[in-house]
Formats: C-alpha cells, structure tokens, sequence
C-alpha cells in the first residue's frame, strides 16, 4: 500500500515530519557525543522527510553550500583524494578526518538538498572521492573507514578501524552514486574480485552473513546489497546458498502463532507483541530497525532466487501498531523504548519499501534514487 | 586555571592554545549547543593533534576527549599513534594500555571501535597473551550475553593465538545460562569451522550432536541447537541425515505424520521443519515432507505461509 494511502489515524505524519525537522534545527548538547556521526543525523532526518512526500531540496536549499563544504581533497604523493569530514565545528585543517562513512551520507545528504537539479553534484570531485574509496580497500578485499590522522606523504590506512561488511557496503555505494554502474566501472577503483572473496568468507553456515559465523540481518543486508550493485557477481554463491540466505531472512520474522507460542514465559528474548516484526539475529527480540535490513534483503533476493514470500504487510502493522510513537513522532527501537532518529528513519523506510517507492539497496526513496544524475 | 573543566590530571597544559570549536556556519543544519566542558576539552586535544604532539600529556587530553565523545575516531587514530610512538614495543606501557581500555570498556559497552583498537594493539604488543584479555572478555558477556562485537572480539582472539581449548567449554557455561543463546551456539560451529581444517574428528561430532539433544530436550522449540544439527549435517556429514537423528526429531512432532487431518499439539515446530527437509531430499519421502510443510503452513508456523507453500510446489515440481 503507497504510504500516502495508508490512514491518517494509522500514520501520525505531521508528527513524524516535526520529529525529523527538530533535528535539523538547534539539538541540545546531550547530543555532542554524536558530533562524529553529525552527517548521519542530518541525512536521516532529510530521507525521513523525503519519504513523507516533503521536498527538502526546496525547503533546505540554503544548506547545500553548507554541506558541500564538508567535502575536502587532500593530495597524497600517489595521488590526490577527496571525501567528506563529519563536522565543519571540531574539524582540524591541517588533519582533515576524511571517512567512507561520512562521504556516503554527505552524497545522501546532497542528494535529498538537490535531487531535481542535476547540477548539485558539479562541485563533487568525483575521481578524488573514487580515488579515495579505491585507497580505503585492504588487501583482503575489505574496506577501512579512514587514514591515519597524523599528516604524511603516503596513504596509511588506519589500522584501528573495523572492516566489516558496513564499510564494504558503503564503498560500493559511494561508487554508485558517483556514477559507477558497470563492472568495469568499479574496476577503476576497487577490486572486485577481493571485495567478493571477502564476501563469501563472511557468510556463515545456515545462509545469513556475518563475522565468524554468526550471521547478522544488518550485514546481510550490506552484502546483498553489494551485490545488487556490483549486478554481475551473483554467482559467487550457489542458487542453493542464497535460497537459504531467504529461509534465514524469512525465519527472523516474529510470530505468536502456532509453535511460536511456546517460546512463551521460556526464551526470555521473546516477545508474542512483537508480531509481525523482524529480529536481526535467532532468539532475540523484533527491533524496527532490523525490519528493514530483512525487508530490503529479501526484496533483492526476490529477483535472484524463487523463493516466494510476502512477510511485508504483518512488518508494517508491527510498525505501525508498535513502535510508531504518535504523541512524539518517530519510531523506537521496539515498544518499549523513546524514539530515536535512526529507528525513525529506519521505520519509515521499511514502511515505504513495503509500498515499493523505495530504493533499499540505495537507501533513497526512489523519487531521489531515480532523479538524481550525475555528471559524467 | 582554576576554574577549569579540563582535567589536566598531573600534566601542564599551560602553553597550548586551545583550538576553538568552529560555529555560526551559515546554512548548517543539526546545530549541536556544546557545553563549556566539552569545548574545552575538544580545544585542547585538538590544539595537540593539530601540532602532532606525540607525549604522555597529548595521551592524557586524548583520554578526556575520548571520555567525552566515544565514537570520536579520529581522537581513536591519534591515540594509536601517541602509544605507538611512545610505547610501540614495551610490553609492560601496552598492557598499562589495555588496562586502560578495559575500564574504559566496561563503561561503554556500547561502542564498538574499542574492538578493533583493541586488535590493533595486541598486533603491536611484542608479547600479547590471550588470558591477558579473558576477564574483560567475561564482564562484558556477563553484562550482555549476546552482545555481538564481543563475541566477534572473542573470535578473533581465538584465531589470533589458535587457542581453541576452551571455546566449547565457554560455550556450554554460556548455554546453561540461558539454552536459547544463539551466539553460544554460533560460537560451538565457529570452533568446529576453524579449529579443524574443514573435518572435525567423528568422535567430536557425535559428542556434539549428543551435546545438542540433551539441549533440545530442556527447551525443544529453540531454533538455535536445531540450526546447528542441520549446520553440522551440511558441513560435515554431507547432508545426510541417519536414522538416529530422524528418530530423535519425531519424538518432538507427535503422531503429525499419521493424523495429519487432525493436527496434534507438537513439541517443536523446528523438528518438524527438519523432518520436512531431511524427507525432502528423497523422493520416495517427499509425500511426507509435503505433509510437515502443509502442517506447517496451516498450523504450526502460519505466518510464513507463503514459504512452506513454496517449498510444497518446489516438491513436485
């Protein structure tokens, strides 16, 4: 069902619109712990508003010259990368913090700022942001976040980052959206060929992928979203595999019907409420969040494998009924918790992958994901 | 600096100028109303970064900083080139590190860079020892028992220094704890995959399975020790499901297969979903296998309908 369609009494919009607006405006300083993740909050806010139908490339205009100062080139004796920092307020300029993170959901940001007007991306350094992604990647096909911070002739890596599938994810995108769509295209910048062997060592044995065996919904969804993108690798894994990746996927749906029932007053991580609602991992509780890293999953795997499901529409009623807040707005973690940006950004968007006017491989409603153009 | 809300601790900071937080940008959105202490202690850890300062006192700041704003990686990078420059190769200031970062983990169990700082220190450490990282390992396990950066943590600490000896066993407290702890379970499958390479002795895998029945028996609707039956028939014994194992499943779904009209109250809807795909595998059973999926999709696991209908069609097809 299209989101505009879906009941005003059963969709607090107006509520949901303010919860994303007063983030974008003046936040308290028990924020200031999340100055590092300050794009993340913005872009949030703007795709939560760009999924209830508000043209932020109108309202926010005055932003993009804003935002697009975060963008920053530095030059290397190999070459010369640009990328995004997370905060004009604590940068450094002799040490600018570039971050794969923080340039992906600056090129979101832009994105929802500018979508209509295909001149928004004329003041990004699009080979220095591929060069930037194509220096993030290890040899193991993985990918960091960010350089050293110290000042240096030559690129180091840092060695303290995480490499997990979320960064593999977000080089990939970063790709996309500055215009790579084939092959070859990615091939100037990464190797693809790594990048899917560090795939396939991340799957684990009952068809979800993760670290050392525990699969996650929130890096399968990173994987299989790579794949979207990437189009020609799907035979990495076998038909069989990624069939159940599906199962996987599906079993994370909550349900109190049936045998579930019996889980009652026994696994304490479950809850009959949570209905309808996805859990990330076996035995945990339903989280909104993990709604749309299934969803999403799912969607992409509809076209590559037989499996057939419709798991959305219980999702939704679990969201809406839920963790959807209508006094505040936004949605919670699960339905017991406040609201918090994330999960209402994360909310929204399974709602409106759900009613398939959303890009979830890209993470943008599709109005923004089919509009945008980039120069090439 | 009396009226300081920096805490210098036993350092002088007297000649750094604190950097100033940047503000009134015009068109910015989330601005963020930093208070007085905060704009301090970022003024100055940055004013030492931006000078490259690498000292026991910029190390101090960099605690402060990161005291303050956890996720703040780029004060994480500096703080790993401080230690590296300044103790790059003293086992005795690296554990005084880690000792550091233990208590600082223990007060934010959430964050999850300190995982792979952690990892980038024991790689430097010219002599790092893995019960050395056991206690912090199992207040933060005992605090979130499924938390997953902790187990990965865990795991990769295992493969560091190839010690396996007594991963199962952790494994097991953890499972008595609570039998539906997933990340025990996936933790029992991790050692079997990486300990042996590719075969784990016979003698371990029945033990195992033994292990898993006893565990289905406690609680026999739990997906987890039911996953790792299948995991195991599917890595090691080439999907193929004996006598014994079918036996064992069938006790759990009551006489479903001879009263299929009348569906009977079962034990575990997860026997059955084995059942189903063991009998899916042979054609002279797939009339049985349609019968757990039909059960299955009208009775015991109604919501994902969809699913067990196409694994009926899949049947015949």
């Amino acid at each position: 069902m299209a989101l505009a369609s879906i009941a005003a009494e059963r969709l607090a919009r107006q509520k949901h619109q303010k919860y994303f607006e007063r983030h974008l405006l003046i936040l308290p300083s028990k924020y200031q712990d999340n100055e590092p993740n300050k794009l993340a909050i913005v872009t949030y806010a703007l795709i939560g508003l760009s999924i209830l139908g508000v043209d932020t490339s109108k309202k926010y205009q005055g932003s993009i010259a804003w935002l697009l100062e975060h963008q920053r080139h530095v030059s290397y004796e190999e070459c010369s990368i640009a990328g995004f920092i997370p905060s004009l307020s604590t940068n450094i300029e002799e040490a600018p913090s570039l971050s794969l993170m923080s340039t992906l959901f600056g090129l979101w940001g832009l994105i929802c700022l500018g979508a209509r007007d295909s001149s928004v991306f004329k003041d990004i350094d699009l080979q220095g942001i591929g060069q930037f992604v194509s220096k993030c990647q290890c040899d193991n096909g993985s990918f960091v976040s960010n350089f050293d911070v110290l000042p240096s002739s030559e690129i180091h890596r840092s060695c303290i980052d995480p490499t997990d599938l979320r960064y593999s994810y977000a080089a990939v995108t970063i790709l996309h959206l500055i215009g790579c769509r084939k092959s070859e295209d990615f091939s100037r910048y990464i190797s693809i060929e790594n990048l899917i062997e560090f795939i396939k060592t991340q799957t684990g044995v009952n068809g979800g992928f993760g670290q050392y065996n525990e699969a996650h919904a929130g890096l399968t969804s990173c994987a299989l979203s790579i794949l979207d993108m990437l189009n020609d690798q799907w035979d990495c894994l076998s038909a069989r595999f990624f069939e159940q990746t599906a199962e996987w996927l599906l079993q994370r749906q909550v349900s109190n019907q049936g045998a579930m029932t019996l889980m009652i007053d026994k696994n304490e991580c479950y809850d009959p409420e949570d209905q309808g609602g996805f859990q990330g991992r076996e035995n945990k509780f339903a989280d909104t969040c993990y709604g749309f890293w299934c969803l999403n999953s799912l969607s992409i795997l509809q076209a590559h494998t037989d499996v057939k499901f419709d798991c959305g529409n219980a999702l939704s009623d679990y969201l809406l009924d839920s963790t959807q807040n209508k006094l505040l707005g936004g949605f919670a973690k699960n339905n017991e918790d406040d609201p918090d940006l994330y999960h209402s950004c994360l909310g929204l968007a399974a709602l409106s992958l759900n009613a398939d006017e959303f890009n979830g491989t890209l993470f943008l409603p599709r109005q923004l994901s089919e509009n945008f153009l980039v120069p090439s | 600096m009396t009226d300081s809300l920096f805490d210098a601790g036993d350092y002088n900071y007297d000649d750094v100028k604190a950097l100033p937080i940047s503000s009134d940008q015009p068109g910015e959105l989330c601005q963020i109303m930093y208070d007085d202490e905060y704009r301090e202690v970022m003024g100055i850890a940055r004013a030492l970064l931006k000078k490259h300062e690498l000292t026991e006192r910029a190390l101090h700041a960099v605690s402060e900083a990161i005291q303050l704003v956890p996720a703040f990686y780029t004060m994480w990078n500096y703080r790993f080139q401080i230690v590296k420059q300044l103790h790059g190769n003293d086992a005795a200031k690296l554990n005084a590190e880690l000792d550091w970062l233990d208590e600082f983990t223990l007060n934010n169990p959430k964050n999850y860079q300190i995982w792979s700082y952690r990892q980038a220190l024991l790689q430097m450490h010219p002599n790092p020892q893995f019960p050395r990282e056991l206690p912090v390992l199992q207040s933060m396990i005992d605090d979130d028992t499924k938390n997953y950066h902790v187990w990965s943590y865990r795991r990769w600490c295992v493969n560091y220094f190839q010690n396996f000896e007594h991963e199962l066993e952790f494994a097991s407290d953890l499972i008595a704890r609570d039998v539906y702890n997933n990340s025990a379970w996936c933790h029992r499958m991790f050692v079997l995959k990486s300990q042996f390479n590719s075969q784990p002795p016979a003698e371990l895998l029945t033990t195992e399975l033994h292990y898993t029945k006893t565990a289905i028996e406690l609680a026999p609707q739990n997906i987890s020790p039911w996953n790792y039956i299948r995991g195991i028939h599917l890595e090691f014994l080439n999907d193929k499901f004996d006598a014994d194992i079918i036996t064992f499943a069938s006790r759990f779904t009551s006489d479903i297969f001879e009263s299929p009209a009348s569906p009977p109250q079962i034990l575990s809807s997860y026997a059955l979903e084995m059942l189903a795909y063991v009998y899916a595998q042979d054609p002279s059973t797939h009339e049985k296998a349609k019968c757990a999926y039909q059960a299955l999709s009208d009775n015991y696991d109604p919501i994902r309908k969809n699913f067990w209908d196409f694994r009926i069609r899949s049947l015949t097809a």
